[in-house]
């Protein structure tokens, strides 16, 4: 029985399929390096695989992060915040 | 191999032992509470080396395994009635999905109004959810199809939960003998789990996320055919559980059949009251009716072929239902009548809500039937003309 049949829903992490954020975003992540400790919670929980690990730390792509907030809320050193985009 | 006198549940429960399960999601609910109660009792006497979560809902229940199932290890959990109805959401997500999963539905009637006892109509709603689903008609067979399940699950053709049915009460809660495979012999036929994807943050995987409608439709299609594939997957594992676990039971085809050969009719049936059937058919054959019996073991898949085969020349057929599509009729004669238009078949929903059918009433349904007497498709043995349950009363 060949298995060219099997199909499974699962995809690779990426950039949100509806693209860039545009204007729509309200508030964005912005990281504390000073306090980050390199843990990745944040890498791992953000919905759109937007947070880069980069030497240690972390950083965000703002053109596809939606500023939903989660990265802010499971860094354990609350190193994010998240801040007006009017600001 | 050991035999033991236990009940259905006990006999699933040493199943899901024997298996190695590693993460078990209990929430009580009759008639299945005892198998999660053993279960629990066995990982407290260090028995039963698994993680046992409760949870506080059925809906949890199936959530809390399938987060387990998608992170790799092999699970499990039991419901019934209103549970599975709760757990209804999630039992399509875990399908969807394509994650092995071992379910056990100890049957029983879906309210309202309150009622404990047995029917099947809880199982037979869920048969359009891409699980496969297996249904057992002795408390052996209950042990043997919740070992098979993790397997025909975890195969690269199916990839697919399954559930294994059982009717509440009269096999759940009747003590019976069954023999006990040992760890080595299950051992020696379940290998360790597999799974097409898990969750690893080392090899990140997005499961359950947007797809596009021709990606969807192409899953769909796949399950579809995982579903009709996997009845050569269930021969072959049956074949090999008869070899390497159980001497006793039968499992080389999905169904089975019972003096079906040179028979001019047949009764059709589904769990425990099949037995009786059974009974039926030998007084018959006394009595010089030709019969048989065709004892459905798969709901899904269904195998068709098998049942044009074994079925297809018969003079009339009666099918038994414990179970109902409202203004339709019971689903096992509604599949039946799908795959078999044009031959002579009655359905007749009989049994709901515990209503106690025995050999005596499948007999004379049975005689009735082939004296072409037949008209009624509901029977419940009752002295009332009607069954006045409540004097309506308006509001004015
Ligand atoms: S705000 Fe949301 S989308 Fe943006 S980086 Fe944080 S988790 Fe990701
Ligand atoms: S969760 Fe917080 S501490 Fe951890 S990597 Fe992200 S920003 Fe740094």
């Amino acid at each position: 029985m060949s298995l060219n049949y099997q199909f499974f829903p699962v995809s690779r992490p990426s950039e949100g399929g509806g693209g860039k954020t545009g204007n729509w975003r309200i508030v964005r992540p912005v990281v504390n390096l000073n306090k980050c400790i390199g843990c990745k919670a944040c890498f791992l929980w953000c919905p759109e695989n937007t947070i880069i690990p980069t030497d240690g730390k972390v950083s965000i792509n703002y053109e596809y992060c939606k500023g939903c907030g989660v990265c802010s809320n499971v860094c354990p050193v609350k190193a994010i915040s998240m801040v007006s985009e009017n600001d | 191999m050991i035999s033991k006198v236990i009940s259905g549940n006990e006999a699933v429960a040493l199943g899901v032992k024997l298996s190695r399960v590693k993460v078990i999601a209990i929430y009580p609910i009759t008639p299945q509470t005892y198998i999660i109660e053993e279960l629990a009792a066995m990982r407290d006497k260090g028995e039963l080396d698994a993680e046992v979560i409760r949870v506080e809902s059925e809906h949890s229940a199936m959530a809390a395994v399938y987060g387990a199932a998608s992170a790799g290890v092999r699970v499990y959990t039991a419901t019934a009635s209103q549970g599975l109805l709760y757990m209804h959401e999630m039992i399509w997500w875990v399908a969807g999905s394509r994650i092995p999963i071992v379910m056990t539905v100890g049957t029983r009637a879906v309210g309202a109004p309150w009622n404990i006892w047995n029917e099947h109509t809880d199982f037979m709603s869920e048969r359009d959810s891409g699980w496969l689903m297996a249904f057992a008609s002795t408390p052996q067979e209950a042990l043997d199809l919740t070992i098979q399940a993790f397997k025909i699950s975890e195969d690269e053709r199916v990839f697919l939960p399954m559930m294994v049915g059982m009717d509440g009460f009269i096999l759940s809660h009747t003590k019976t003998r069954v023999y006990i495979p040992s760890q080595e012999e299950v051992d020696s036929f379940l290998p360790s789990r597999k799974q097409p994807y898990v969750l690893d943050p080392e090899d990140p995987v997005d499961i359950g996320n947007m797809f596009q409608p021709i990606d969807y439709m192409k899953l769909r299609h796949s399950m579809h055919l995982a579903i009709l594939n996997s009845k050569e997957v269930i021969r072959e594992i049956g074949k090999e559980y008869e070899k390497k676990v159980v001497p006793v039971g039968s499992y080389s085809s999905l169904n089975e059949s019972y003096k079906l050969d040179d028979a001019e009719y047949a009764i059709v049936s589904m769990g425990a009251w099949s037995l009786d059937a059974m009974q039926v058919v030998d007084e018959l054959r006394n009595m010089g009716v030709k019969i048989g019996l065709y004892r459905i073991r798969y709901i899904r898949p269904w195998d068709e072929e098998d049942i044009k085969r074994k079925l297809g020349d018969k003079d009339g057929i009666l099918v038994f239902d414990r179970s109902v599509s409202f203004g339709r009729g019971g689903h096992l004669y509604l599949e039946l009548k799908a795959t078999l238009p044009d031959v002579n078949i009655k359905g007749i929903v009989t049994g709901l809500g515990g209503v106690a059918i025995g050999k005596d009433v499948i007999s004379s349904l049975t005689r009735k039937f082939i004296e072409g007497k037949t008209s009624d498709e509901w029977f419940y043995p009752s002295e009332v003309e009607k069954v006045e349950l409540r004097n309506p009363r308006y509001i004015k």
